[in-house]
């Protein structure tokens, strides 16, 4: 009779702690939680081991150390970062980050990083162009909350054409989707798309840049009471002088870049950053990524 | 999906990234079960046996929980805490996400887990708390060594239904950033591209957690099993059928 109650009163308790148990007393030095939708490669993506890789959660850990203060990465879904960091759930948004006049009502950006325009992706093998892929009553995929699936509302669906847009929750599984022939076309930011194409295999190509000239940027809470921007600005800043940044863009973007290395480049490379040395991180990790001799820390 | 795909279970990173995954669900749903067997058990009572209006404010807060989506609740909790803790300005607010998480399962759960109890106590024949009264036992006294032993024990096997349902529900938790096991094979696919596999993969991990937790609760009935009670119901059925 004790004992059935006894065993209830432990599992309630242990519950309670497990539950509870995150409650533990803050570090001393700053910790900001960065969210990140972690699927979109180079941008940012998990590793064949379970890492969160890329260039945005690289230039996130780079400048960390160069202002000093730490970040932990949460991985989040695209449409729900915004709110989140709204509501100060997480304090920096990171996730290639298009910006907009109106998201600009509800966060505020730092100085843009990054400049893209949308491509559209078909099969190769459906001999579709530009034009002929937002035909009345082909399905369109983009990713859930991004501009690649506001810029065909906006220029295809708004203009009349009835076309169907299929959301999904990440890039990866529209372009599944394309190959499984569920879809005809997916729209969405260059880099992203080239990896893409890569990764098919010759199944999928691009055919055709819309010139939207985008620019991203990281973003904060409105008003930002953090006083992030300023460190992250900075950051930039320093990361351009120090040509961090010149590398880290080579790693990820360059042309004989192979990004299935990363799991490789990452495991033998991040103990640069552990070390504080953000440079000779950058540019061994240009080095690995392209497949030259490079050095561990 | 090609037989080379199949060398991807071969991965031992495949599985690691997986079993990380499968922890998580297991920790979430043994926290959220806690959670709400506790207070569900309380619900319970409160309804059965509490004054008139706690019984009423009872069936409300149950009504009340069982009429959320998890998700809906999820969604609330994790930005309704975080904008209080924002407006009253108290860090401890700070919920990590996984104890938000716990929260809201915990207290959908507990809406569910009461009926269960409610059931199991109400199945308890009134004669026997006459009985105790007439003992001298205090009504206390009464619930805790008569009504709870019985009714905890009869609650078993709907408890067990409860598990299998909240395990598969624990998959919702990615909306507020919690990576569980459903949420690793999403990662996994994107270097992998093997969508299918995968995810036969992760159900049959699914699998084989209902399968484990049933059979433990299975076990549990019958370690405190009281003769006549529980277990020996089956064979009685069966003698007369």
């Amino acid at each position: 009779m004790r004992a059935i109650i006894r065993w209830v009163v432990v599992v309630g308790v242990l519950a309670l702690a497990l539950g509870i148990g995150g409650l533990a007393p803050q570090a001393q030095t700053q910790v900001f939680k960065v969210c990140s939708d972690i699927a979109w490669p180079p941008f940012e993506w998990v590793d064949a081991k379970g890492e969160f890789v890329g260039f945005d959660l690289d230039v996130m850990r780079i400048i960390a150390i160069l202002k000093g203060y730490k970040i932990t990465i949460q991985n989040l879904g695209f449409d729900s970062i915004i709110p989140a960091v709204q509501a100060g759930q997480c304090d920096i948004g990171a996730s290639g980050f298009t910006i907009t006049e109106e998201r600009k009502k509800v966060v505020d950006f730092s100085d843009p990083y990054w400049e893209s325009n949308q491509s559209v992706l078909v099969r190769a093998d459906s001999g579709l162009n530009i034009i002929t892929a937002f035909k009345a009553g082909n399905k369109i995929g983009a990713q859930r909350g991004t501009t690649g699936a506001q810029w065909v509302e906006d220029n295809v669906i708004n203009q009349g054409i009835k076309v169907e847009l299929k959301l999904y929750e990440t890039y990866p599984l529209a372009e599944q989707d394309l190959i499984n022939k569920q879809i005809q076309a997916v729209v969405e930011d260059e880099p992203a798309a080239k990896v893409a194409v890569k990764a098919s295999k010759g199944v999928l190509k691009i055919v055709g840049i819309i010139m939207t000239e985008e620019q991203f940027g990281f973003l904060v809470r409105k008003g930002d009471p953090l006083k992030l921007l300023p460190r992250i600005n900075d950051g930039m800043k320093e990361m351009k002088k120090k040509g961090i940044w010149n590398n880290l863009v080579e790693a990820y973007f360059g042309v004989d870049v192979n990004l299935e290395r990363i799991t490789q480049c990452w495991a033998d490379l991040k103990g640069w950053l552990d070390k504080n040395q953000p440079e000779a991180y950058a540019e061994n990790l240009a080095a690995c990524m392209a497949g030259e001799s490079y050095k561990k820390p | 999906m090609s037989i080379e795909s199949l060398k991807l279970l071969g991965d031992w990173d495949i599985w690691k990234q997986l079993l990380e995954g499968m922890l998580v669900t297991v920790e979430l749903t043994v926290s959220l079960l806690g959670v709400g067997l506790v207070l569900g058990v309380i619900v319970a009572l409160g309804q059965v046996y509490g004054p008139r209006p706690i019984a009423m404010l009872m069936s409300a807060y149950e009504r009340f929980f069982r009429a959320m989506p998890i998700l809906v609740l999820l969604i609330v909790l994790n930005y309704g805490i975080a904008f209080a803790a924002d407006i009253y300005n108290v860090s401890w607010l700070r919920l990590p996400t996984f104890a938000v998480a716990v929260m809201a399962f915990g207290l959908h759960s507990s809406a569910y887990q009461s009926q269960i109890f409610r059931g199991a106590i109400l199945a308890i024949k009134p004669g026997q708390l006459l009985a105790a009264r007439a003992l001298g036992m205090t009504r206390l006294q009464t619930m805790r060594y008569i009504v709870l032993p019985q009714a905890l024990r009869l609650a078993i096997p709907g408890w067990s239904n409860e598990y299998s349902g909240v395990l598969k529900d624990t998959s919702f938790v990615f909306a507020i950033g919690v990576t569980e096991l459903t949420r690793k094979g999403w990662q996994i696919i994107q270097n992998t591209r093997e969508v299918f596999l995968v995810f036969i993969v992760i159900a049959l991990i699914y699998l084989l957690l209902t399968y484990l937790g049933t059979w433990l609760l299975e076990l549990a009935e019958r370690f405190w099993g009281v003769p006549g009670l529980t277990g020996q119901r089956r064979e009685e059925h069966g003698r007369v059928i």
